[in-house]
Parts: C-alpha cells; sequence; structure tokens
C-alpha cells in the first residue's frame, strides 16, 4: 500500500484487508475491513498510534519503510486487541529503541496477550500528554468502547481524534475519507451494532466529554477517517439515543411450514397497520443484519418451532446474541408451534435477561395454524401498535 | 453496607473491597459510587446492577 497523508507529518500507514470476510471467527465481514495505523513524525520524536493484525504486518513495515523513518519513540497502542496489538512486539523487535505508551489496563492486558515486558512500557493517564516537539498528543482515557482499557489519542497542533474502535467501520476501500456518506453510514451501523451497541451509555458519556475538544478530524482503527466529524458523530448520537423506532424484527426458523406461516401473516398484519417489520430467517441470516436492525427496533417477536421440548437451536443462537448486544428494545413476544409439547417460551424468554423488555403474551399453538391462530396473531398485532402508540413512535400521515 | 449483583453478567460488588483499578475505594457503599461508574466485568451501567438478595 502507499502512505497516505492526513496532516503535515501525519500519515496513514496501516493495511487494507480486501479478503477477510470473517472476524472474531463470528462476525461476517462482506465488505472486508482496515487496520488503520498513523505514524506522526513530529521535529523531535516520531510516535506510531496503533499497529496492524499479525496477518498485514509485512504491509505496516513496508509503509514505514517508505516513510521513511529510522526510528519510533513511541508505541501508542489506543487498545490491546490483536487486530491493533498483534504486531506491536514485531515493532518493537525492529525499532528497540521504542517504548510502549498507554494506560495501566492496556498496559496490564498486553503484558498477559502478548507478553511484551513490563519494562517497554510508559505509563499515561487521562489528559496526560506527550511532546513530539512541534506536535503534542494528548491521552483520553474512554474505557469500554469496547474493552475497559479503551483510550482516544489527540492530536492537539492538528485536531485530530485518534478514537480506535469507535467511530469506526469494516470497511475495505482504497478511499481515505468517508466521502461516500452511503456506502460508510451502512457499514458504521453493522459495526456500531456488533460491537459497540452493548456499551451504550459509555459511548454517551465519551461524545459528552469529546466536546470540549476541537476535533477536524477523527481517525479510526477500521475503516475510512473522517475529515466531517458530524456525519459521524450525529449518527452515533441517533443509534445511543433511548428513541426507538415503529420497527418489529423478527428472527426466526421452520422446520415444516407452520411457524412460516404464522411468520408470513404476521408481517402481514404489522405491515397493514403501517409498522415496519423485517423477518430474519436464521437459516439465512447474516447475523450483522440481524444486529444492525437491533439498534433501532422497539419490538422483537422471536418464531420458532420446538424442537426436543424447547426452541430451534439457530432461535437460542439469534437470542442469545440479541441479549449479549443489550440493544434499547422496549418489547417482546414469541410466536411459534408445537406438535406435543413446548417449554419454548419459557427457554426463550429466560434468555432475554440483559434487555429491558416487558413480554407481550406470546403466541404458541399446537400444528399448523388455523384461523382461530391468525385471530391470536391479529390480536397480537393489535397490542404491538398500541404499544407502539404508547411510545408515540408510530409517524403522522 | 449491601453487596450489588451486575444482572448482565453476575459480577458481585463488594463494599468492602470496592473497586481500586476503577477509582473507588475499598469500604465505599454501592449508594457513594459515581453515576458514571460502570460493571469491572462487562461494563454494564449501575443501573443494571441489583441488592443481593
Amino acid at each position: 500500500m502507499i502512505l497516505r497523508q492526513l496532516a503535515n507529518s501525519v500519515d496513514a500507514v496501516g493495511a487494507i484487508d480486501w479478503d477477510r470476510r470473517l472476524f472474531d471467527e463470528l462476525i461476517p465481514l462482506p465488505d472486508g475491513t482496515t487496520y488503520n495505523a498513523y505514524l506522526i513524525r513530529g521535529s523531535t520524536k516520531t510516535a506510531l498510534i496503533d499497529t496492524v493484525d499479525p496477518a498485514k504486518e509485512k504491509e505496516l513495515f513496508d509503509n514505514l519503510e517508505k516513510a521513511p523513518i529510522e526510528r519510533i519513540d513511541f508505541v501508542i497502542p489506543n487498545h490491546a486487541e490483536q487486530d491493533h496489538s498483534g504486531s506491536i512486539g514485531s515493532v518493537l523487535k525492529r525499532y528497540p529503541e521504542a517504548r510502549v505508551v498507554t494506560n495501566p489496563k492496556c498496559k496490564n492486558m498486553l503484558i498477559d496477550h502478548l507478553h511484551i515486558p513490563s519494562d517497554k512500557f510508559i505509563e499515561v493517564n487521562d489528559s496526560d500528554t506527550v511532546s513530539l516537539g512541534d506536535k503534542t498528543l494528548e491521552f483520553i482515557i474512554a474505557p469500554w468502547v469496547h474493552w475497559p482499557e479503551t483510550m482516544f489519542t489527540y492530536l492537539r497542533e492538528d485536531e485530530i481524534l485518534f478514537s480506535c474502535d469507535l467511530f469506526g467501520s469494516h470497511l475495505a476501500t482504497s478511499d481515505l475519507y468517508a466521502h461516500n456518506q452511503a456506502r460508510v453510514y451502512e457499514a458504521a451501523k453493522r459495526y456500531y451494532a456488533e460491537i459497540m451497541m452493548p456499551f451504550r451509555p459509555s459511548i454517551k458519556k465519551h461524545l459528552e466529554k469529546l466536546k470540549n475538544y476541537a476535533i477536524s478530524t477523527i481517525a479510526p482503527s477500521h475503516g475510512p477517517v473522517h475529515d466531517k466529524p458530524a456525519f459521524i458523530m450525529d449518527a452515533y448520537r441517533d443509534w445511543i439515543s433511548d428513541q426507538v423506532k415503529n420497527e418489529v424484527i423478527i428472527p426466526y426458523v421452520s422446520m415444516h411450514g407452520s411457524t412460516q406461516a404464522l411468520v408470513d401473516y404476521f408481517v402481514d398484519a404489522l405491515m397493514q397497520r403501517n409498522i415496519t417489520v423485517q423477518p430474519f430467517n436464521l437459516t439465512k441470516t447474516d447475523i450483522g443484519e440481524l444486529a444492525m436492525a437491533l439498534v433501532d427496533a422497539a419490538t422483537i417477536v422471536i418464531a420458532s418451532p420446538t424442537v426436543l421440548v424447547g426452541p430451534h437451536p439457530a432461535v437460542v443462537y439469534a437470542t442469545y446474541l440479541t441479549n449479549a448486544l443489550r440493544p434499547k428494545l422496549k418489547f417482546a413476544s414469541i410466536i411459534g408451534s408445537y406438535g406435543w409439547g413446548s417449554k419454548m417460551v419459557e427457554h426463550i424468554t429466560a434468555m432475554l435477561g440483559n434487555v429491558k423488555v416487558d413480554i407481550i403474551p406470546p403466541v404458541v399453538i399446537k400444528g399448523y395454524p388455523q384461523s382461530k391462530d391468525y385471530e391470536s396473531l391479529n390480536k397480537l398485532a393489535d397490542e404491538v401498535l398500541a404499544r407502539h402508540q404508547s411510545m408515540n413512535i408510530i409517524p403522522g400521515r | 453496607m449491601a453487596k450489588y449483583v451486575c444482572t448482565v453478567c453476575g459480577y458481585v460488588y463488594d463494599p468492602r473491597k470496592g473497586d481500586p483499578d476503577s477509582g473507588v475505594e475499598p469500604g465505599t457503599a454501592f449508594e457513594q459510587i459515581p453515576d458514571d461508574w460502570v460493571c469491572p466485568v462487562c461494563g454494564a451501567g449501575k443501573d443494571q446492577f441489583e441488592k443481593e438478595a
């Protein structure tokens, strides 16, 4: 790759991973990703902010050679996760004079995960600064976006916020900047949904704190750089707000058609009531799309057949993820069917402890649906509408 | 002083121990912890905690 300049003596030196399709062996990456690292050459010292995934180490070193630089004084990990920190060991080998500048929590994690010797570190705390001569780096401790040790680095003279994973996106692109806003919005929302959503209260605090800083550029650790910070900050303010939308999402599986018939009918019933609805057939669902839908939805209706007394395992998986992501859902219900007996409702309800939802009485039927069952779904749709009306989220006509 | 349990991950806040890593001194009652404190295990907010039964 080539070096790309963000400001005078500030260059992006990371790598584009066009081919990666899965992260954490969990999250689909339909658009690949990037591992962003930034080189800042001050008049007296040189700093490297974050590194890259070890798989892309060679690209980082090629870029550093192209810079060219003779030494690195400070390596600054904003986050200890290996896709950013994983090449620190190699950087220290190649630039033995470098010291790792980070907060105590991140230091301990890097010692645990990467076995970096403790004498390589310089510890910093909130609002501490490091001078590179004509450039000053300030550290902003920002825990829980998305690990306990995360922090931001702020380059005062150029007003650049290096925000690590916050404001990032898994998007492999040759564009340095997020000028294709439609594309970046989708990728950033997906990233927020998969990684950041459980930490809404922490993000709220950090956004508040960042109001004290003049920020011209946000340079995250994945995806394009934001030279119009308001675009991504406004998007985040919308996503983390307590406001839910007039939307129902229906993760479901059907084995022999009964649950499918219920879901099809229920989708129509919600559409007739002008409620936005999105079914997710879990045998075909990209889990990231389900997570994205959870960002705004007021209501989830989980639909499942009965397998060995409980819900279908694919539904268990989706329910577990929903609960772990802690979306701002307000209401939940369950629909589905069984052949002779079912404990599905109890199992699913027990898995939703993290989300503070009111459970609307479920519709779980025996066998293939008949007219009285469709009537029950009409009532459930009426109930969802009434709940949404009570939240004042039905758009005016 | 009562212990409090994180309803998200099950972490128990013990006031005798506090949470020194996050600047909460031993001997701090749950009610005295700043509102922006979060669970040191999972990051859940203070409002996600319940008094241990």
